[in-house]
């Protein structure tokens, strides 16, 4: 009786909202007939809570416009980068042409001609050198390059950026930088300002802004032509399961949220339409070994750990297949690094091989006890303990899964799932841990990758701060080959000093990667097509950043 | 007159004590904002950034927490709340002021739907003891015992995902702007129907356990008797003499919860994506965002007490012992 009275009221309540919204549905898509297309609303997802009312572009953090990646279609950058093989020509945008000198130390920019800013000013070179000054005058929003720029002239068409270190490792970072008008920012705290009219050259104009969500629509007078999509709507959801749900029912229709099983949760929601893609480069997560304490001070046993621990069972399992598995020897993610592959390492796969790393610990004079324990050649029982902050479920997963691998060459390994501040603030930078997993800097190339792991320029001893190397792993040559790769100006030596490095990490095994970490995203080509796909990764696929402005203009209302 | 004054310097005691400790709370957290902003980027974000994160925070200088203390409370004095390092450069007021409306209404609506219905209910099942009517109660609890986030999930699941009924988040219709219009409110009301149903539904159990068990001990009282005597209708007897005394503690536990509205919400806002300010806190508090955090801290801190000086002071008109002193 009640609960049929309940479901009743329920019911009317919902036949009065569904009234409500129909109404307003209506009136909203009304006016989308501009722009072309089918007239859909492309909605994009992101899960990072409510935002505040910041358009800046500059700004490396609290602004609302990079939180959600409208910035990229507002504002765009010199020049648009695939992160699947970043340094192959990259392709013009803002600029025609970014020229380097030999040991890239200093950049030659042309300026593209016939961009207008969307309130009609022209565009010029002295916008760019504009906004490479800012980056001087104002350290607070330099974050790629801290003080590295040395100066910037402007002359005609053409910006002029010196640097005081070579920038070959780094020269996706200015090519990915995004350029404001000069006339609107010239009078304002960049650190500050909040832009909340914000004046781009990007194919998209902002037209409301709420804390939930931002609606764009098309810039009429975009120089690279009307783009397709009518209206793009970014929002934002409190949580990933949030987005994960917005996802599955169609309501986001490109985003990126961490979703387990995405097989079954996601793509089998609308497996002719939902997508997930990962996107290449050289991010990826590292087991950092402590290289100066027991066990992980003897090389033998860094080697017999490598040896059993399975990156395809950890990649499926505690990454939940989405973080692609590491298979080269050399650690680096493919088919990014195939380009740096060292010669002799070419196909040489990692496997897991018991018997031979017991053969290897064996050689190393170590023995098994009685209870088949592993027993050094100092006569103790070999024991470690891995430790990541408790909450970081993938890296615990990771690590109970390592653990379950030591134990079959009979070492007792322990989880230890620690606060994240202790994590952070003592135990990572003192290097008081056997084993952590951590992640590493992308980069355009794999120096990012082999340097945050290995590089002796990082080390400092034990109980001191570390910025990266948290491992104290010191090899000369290593540390040489990294400065070299960094500054040579040619490519010769760059590639002998990669493959230097890359020995390194095969026989030395300072540390251990354990699954590479791309740009990942979800999209549904219900109502547009043109997104990356697996077989044609033009770009990373995620809608924050600046290849944001490629990809929309790549979107095509899809035709059924 | 004398008992209102103590209680109101009693207050004002009380508000700078909430204050100062509002203030020290927060820096006594382990941790870092800026490697707080690191940690959530997990590589996103290039680890040269952490030296212009923190210049532009002003963390790069050092002040001594005596410094800081004075600091805040001129600040404070002049209505400024501090700056939020996770959404900056905007004021830590801006921030509250954009999230609190949303909490306060949708909650606030709820706890008092809740409040009225479940006493309502609770009076008639403690007038009507021992009938069918009983048997609410046990259904009431269930869905008060079960866990908030799951029964969230659950309506989730039914309403949203399967039978598309109820969106599954946010406050209003994504590409609406907020205006007093028909179709805004109407936005508003659909999307807050299953949060507030849900939470009208975890927290109904309390009042009416609270009202009927008061009915009951009510009703044996010999006013209540003599009432009846009386030859008084039965609705006069149930609201004019015994729920008029019975409600007098669902009073003071309405008021302390009213107080709770503000910062009890956090787990509806994770769930619904509703963008009140218990998940600013949250956000504030796992970014290590102290002046947002302590801002969150104060509004919570002051809507308690001033719901406490409520509750006190008509809680003194409505019983007059209490007001009598000696």
């Amino acid at each position: 009786m009640r609960t049929r009275k309940l479901a009743t009221m329920v019911a009317g309540l919902s036949a009065v909202a569904l009234l409500a919204t129909a109404c307003s549905g209506g009136g909203g898509t009304s006016d989308d007939s501009t722009g072309g297309g089918d007239g859909a609303v492309l909605t994009i997802g992101m899960p990072n809570g409510p935002q505040n009312e910041n358009q800046s572009p500059l700004i490396p953090t609290g602004s609302a416009a990079k939180s959600l990646g409208y910035a990229w279609v507002i504002y765009e950058s010199l020049m648009q980068v695939n992160d699947v093989n970043p340094l192959e020509d990259p392709e013009p945008w803002l600029a025609e042409s970014v020229t380097w000198n030999a040991d890239y130390t200093e950049a030659k920019i042309v300026a593209r001609e016939g961009v207008t800013w969307s309130d009609g000013e022209e565009f010029t070179a002295e916008d760019i050198g504009f906004t490479l000054q800012l980056l001087i005058d104002y350290p607070a929003i330099n974050n790629n390059f801290p003080d590295q720029i040395g100066s910037v002239s402007t002359e005609g068409d053409t910006v002029t950026i010196t640097f005081t270190a070579p920038q070959y490792v780094n020269q996706v970072k200015l090519l990915q930088q995004v350029i404001v008008p000069e006339h609107l920012w010239k009078d304002v705290d960049p650190t500050t300002y909040t832009d909340t009219d914000p004046v781009g050259t990007g194919p998209y104009l902002l037209d409301t802004w709420t804390p939930q969500a931002a609606t764009l629509v098309p810039n009429p007078d975009y120089w690279g032509g009307e783009p397709k999509v009518a209206k793009l709507q970014y929002s934002s959801y409190n949580d990933n399961n949030a987005l994960t749900t917005a996802l599955t029912t169609g309501e986001a229709q490109w985003g990126w949220t961490f979703i387990a099983d995405f097989e079954d949760v996601f793509i089998a929601k609308d497996p002719e339409h939902n997508h997930q893609v990962a996107g290449g480069g050289f991010g990826s997560d590292i087991l950092f070994l402590n290289n100066e304490t027991k066990p992980f001070n003897d090389v033998a046993f860094r080697k017999a750990l490598n040896l059993v621990v399975d990156r395809a069972q950890i990649s499926n399992l505690a990454g939940a297949g989405v973080w692609p598995v590491i298979t080269s020897v050399t650690g680096m993610p493919m088919p990014s690094g195939e380009q740096y592959l060292a010669d002799d390492l070419v196909g040489e796969e990692l496997e897991v091989d018991v018997d031979a790393a017991k053969d290897l610990l064996t050689d190393a004079g170590y023995t098994w006890n009685a209870d088949d324990k592993l027993v050094d050649p100092d006569g103790e029982v070999v024991t470690f303990e891995l430790v990541n902050p408790a909450g970081w479920n993938d890296y615990l997963t990771a690590l109970d899964l390592i653990k379950t691998a030591a134990a079959e060459l009979g070492v007792d390994a322990t989880v230890n799932a620690a606060n994240q501040d202790a994590w952070f603030n003592d135990i990572i930078p003192f290097g008081n841990f056997q084993a952590t997993l951590h992640w590493t800097d992308g980069g355009a190339t794999p120096w990012n990758m082999y340097a945050n792991l290995m590089d002796g320029a990082s080390y400092v001893p034990l109980g001191e701060t570390a910025t990266w190397n948290f491992g104290r792993y010191k090899n000369d040559e290593v540390t040489q080959a990294l400065a070299e790769f960094k500054g040579a100006s040619d490519e010769a030596a760059r590639s002998a000093a990669i493959a230097t490095v890359q020995k390194a990490y095969v026989e030395d095994v300072p540390g251990l990667v354990i699954w590479s970490r791309p740009a990942v995203a979800q999209y549904s080509t219900k109502n547009y097509t043109g997104f990356p796909t697996a077989d044609d990764l033009y770009a990373n696929p995620q809608p924050t950043g600046p290849q944001a402005a490629r990809i929309v203009m790549n979107l095509e209302p899809t035709q059924d | 007159m004398r008992f209102f004054v103590r209680r109101g310097i009693f207050y004002v005691v009380t508000a700078w004590a909430a204050v100062t400790i509002n203030f020290i709370i927060p820096r006594l957290m382990p941790g870092d904002p800026v490697k707080a902003i690191m940690a959530k980027s997990q590589g996103k974000l290039d680890s040269s950034a952490e030296a212009a994160i923190r210049t532009l925070f002003g963390l790069d200088e050092d002040k001594s927490v005596w410094q800081q203390y004075l600091d805040y409370w001129n600040l404070l004095l002049h209505g400024n709340l501090g700056v939020s390092f996770t959404y900056y450069p905007t004021p830590v007021a801006e921030m509250i002021q954009q999230t609190l409306p949303w909490t306060v209404g949708l909650v606030g609506i709820a706890t008092v739907v809740a409040f009225l219905v479940g006493t309502l209910v609770g009076t008639g099942i403690g007038w009507r003891r021992g009938t069918w009517a009983d048997s609410l109660l046990p259904i009431s609890t269930f869905f008060s015992a079960v866990p908030y986030f799951w029964l969230g999930l659950v309506v989730i699941a039914i309403f949203s995902v399967n039978l598309g009924w109820f969106p599954s988040s946010g406050a209003y219709d994504r590409s609406m702007v907020p205006a007093f219009t028909p179709e805004f409110i109407g936005s508003v009301l659909y999307y807050g129907t299953l949060p507030a149903l849900t939470i009208v539904i975890s927290s109904i159990a309390g009042w009416i356990l609270g009202m009927r068990n008061m009915m009951v001990t009510v009703s044996s009282e010999d006013y209540v008797t003599v009432a009846q005597a009386k030859g008084l209708s039965e609705r006069a007897v149930v609201f004019g003499y015994a729920a008029r005394n019975a409600v007098l503690p669902q009073i003071s536990s309405f008021a302390l919860s009213l107080g709770f509205i503000v910062g009890g919400t956090l787990i509806m806002e994770m769930v619904f994506s509703y963008p009140g300010i218990g998940f600013l806190l949250y956000n504030a508090t796992t970014n290590h965002d102290y002046t947002l955090m302590q801002g969150c801290f104060l509004v919570i801190t002051l809507s308690v007490l001033v719901a406490n000086v409520v509750a006190d002071f008509v809680y003194a008109v409505l019983d007059p012992r209490t007001r009598q002193e000696g």
